[in-house]
């Protein structure tokens, strides 16, 4: 198994407030990573610190062997890692088309980008049905598979989901799961995954991270997670 | 009748340009540019040191003050809002920083062209007349013409090119698009360079029709500001519509209101606050599409 992506002792501030207090953290090749926390863990954070939104203070952060912090956004997206963020963040005025052409706009392979329009179509038909229609009157869960459709017509490596099931009908959110394991299995993209429904998340991931106050307090191996006491009382809601 | 509209099609076709361009850099930099009054002037100016001046053709002109202007447009956003917006958050400071460029470009075309009116032979002679309905001077027409054309190709533009819809991106959600690859800065100063350069162009378009002035530039700026408050600020939509009805009330008010003398704009300011009371957001509301 080949190191993707690593984070080594990260630290990262807004104004004087921490959000993670010296994270490390790895991802393989081809793995699915859950990140798991109550709100305000620093999962997010994470995150924005890998995409080049937020500048870390202190560690490092490697991706393919190369250091990733201090790369510019649209650098990072160049580098194939691509994110769907937090409350999804469509543009709201556009058409499911151009929404979906924003995505592969550090592409210039004409042929290339009509080939993966085409397969995320197929793989989401809700969205060939609505494709010239505004974003905005798109429903929750199918802007959620437009924003992942979004992602992934940049051909991405490794796919970054923040919250996929927030604000989403329970019955799409099995959808949803069902999609990112698709994804990762049919594209070879790896993917981590933050999520607050923590069953789900450890339920389609390999390994997870569980987070509190900007530190990981637990981590391992996503099956046995879902069975240790301490994170059924914890994250699962303790219905042990 | 026909003529009061043919005349403020006329008009509010140059008003929708200037509009395009305030909105245009409003909705991606959150700057209102109140230099763009001056911008407009120093486009009528280029246009008229071009023909007039140098003997070129118009055309030749036209696209010297596009050019000018797009280069000034980016240099300003490079060199002067791009630090200011990086170390203050306050809106203010990008507001005062476009006053002092405004005065600082009405200083820059004292100095370089004077304070004599100027203006540059007509590109068409003759005159139009539809049986007195509709009488307008065929340069007027072509002006008109120009304009509408420069403004479809705007929205083409905005519309189905990679960069258009990239600006697109970056008015609806910055960080979005961002994430899409999209780099703020560099489309944040094409994006004023587009804005600078229809400013120009309506200068130049204009040149030839009433010429140009020193005193032109704070009353364009105004009339901007105007149209979008009218139309709704940040919007294509409401830029257009905005333009288009202050030219026609401006067109009305020429011809209705003149024997009562020179009391257009007061009314138009007048019918604008009453509007503003009920509709604060314009007509065509808030973001950008
Ligand atoms: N823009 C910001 N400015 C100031 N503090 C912030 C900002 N964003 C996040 N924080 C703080 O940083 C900490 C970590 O936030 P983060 O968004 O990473 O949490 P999270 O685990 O994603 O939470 P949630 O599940 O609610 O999304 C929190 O205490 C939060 O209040
Ligand atoms: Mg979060």
């Amino acid at each position: 198994m080949t190191r993707m992506l690593s984070f080594d002792n990260v630290e990262l501030y807004y104004d004087h407030v921490y959000a993670l207090k010296g994270v490390s953290i790895e991802l393989n090749e081809g793995e699915t990573v859950a990140l798991i926390g109550a709100n305000g863990a620093g999962k997010s954070s994470i995150l924005r610190a890998i995409t080049g939104l937020r500048k870390i203070k202190s560690g490092q952060i490697t991706y393919m062997g190369e250091r990733l912090d201090g790369t510019s956004a649209p650098e990072v997206v160049r580098k194939g890692i691509a994110m769907v963020p937090e409350g999804r963040r469509v543009f709201p005025l556009m058409s499911v088309k151009d929404n979906l052409l924003m995505g592969a706009f550090t592409r210039s392979d004409k042929p290339g980008i009509e080939q993966t329009l085409e397969s995320i179509l197929t793989r989401f038909p809700r969205l060939r049905e609505r494709f010239n229609q505004q974003a905005s009157t798109l429903s929750g869960g199918e802007q959620q598979m437009m924003v992942i459709g979004r992602a992934l017509m940049a051909k991405p490596r490794l796919l970054l989901l923040d919250e996929p099931s927030l604000g989403i009908a329970p019955k799409l959110v099995q959808d949803i799961a069902r999609a990112i394991v698709a994804i990762s299995r049919d594209e070879g993209v790896s993917v981590l995954l933050v999520e607050q429904n923590s069953r789900m998340a450890l339920s389609i991931s390999n390994r997870a991270y569980a987070l509190s106050l900007g530190q990981v307090v637990l981590s391992g191996n996503s099956r046995e997670l879902l069975n240790d006491p301490r994170v059924k009382a914890a994250y699962l809601g303790g219905d042990v | 009748m026909e003529q009061i509209i043919a005349n403020g099609l006329y008009l509010g076709a140059q008003y929708a340009l200037i509009a395009l361009g305030l909105t245009l850099i409003f909705s991606l930099m959150n700057v209102l540019n109140f230099a763009h009054g001056q911008m407009y002037v120093l486009g009528g100016f280029v246009c008229y040191t071009v023909v007039a001046q140098l003997g070129m053709p118009f055309i030749v002109g036209l696209v010297a003050s596009a050019l000018v202007l797009a280069v000034l447009g980016g240099l300003i956003e490079r060199f002067l809002f791009r630090p200011v917006i990086r170390r203050s958050k306050r809106d203010e400071s990008t507001m005062l920083l476009a006053a002092g460029i405004a005065f600082f470009l009405d200083a820059v075309i004292l100095l370089l062209f004077g304070e004599k009116q100027r203006g540059v032979p007509k590109v068409v002679n003759g005159v139009f007349n539809w049986d007195f309905r509709i009488i307008m001077p065929y340069d007027r027409i072509l002006i008109g013409m120009l304009a509408i054309g420069l403004i479809v190709a705007f929205i083409l533009f905005m519309q189905y090119s990679k960069a258009g819809r990239a600006m697109r991106a970056l008015a609806q959600d910055r960080v979005a698009a961002q994430l899409m690859g999209v780099d703020v800065d560099r489309y944040s100063m094409i994006g004023f360079a587009m804005g600078a350069m229809l400013a120009g162009l309506v200068g130049a378009l204009l040149v030839t029709i009433t010429g140009v002035n020193l005193g032109m530039g704070g009353p364009t700026s105004i009339k901007a500001f105007l149209m979008i408050m009218i139309g709704g600020a940040g919007v294509i939509s409401g830029a257009i519509a905005g333009g288009f009805i202050l030219g026609m009330m401006e067109s009305v008010g020429l011809s209705v209101l003149s024997s009562y003398g020179d009391v257009t704009y007061l009314v138009i300011f007048a019918t604008l606050m009453i509007f503003l009371a009920i509709r604060p957001q314009g007509l065509m509301g808030k973001p950008w599409g």
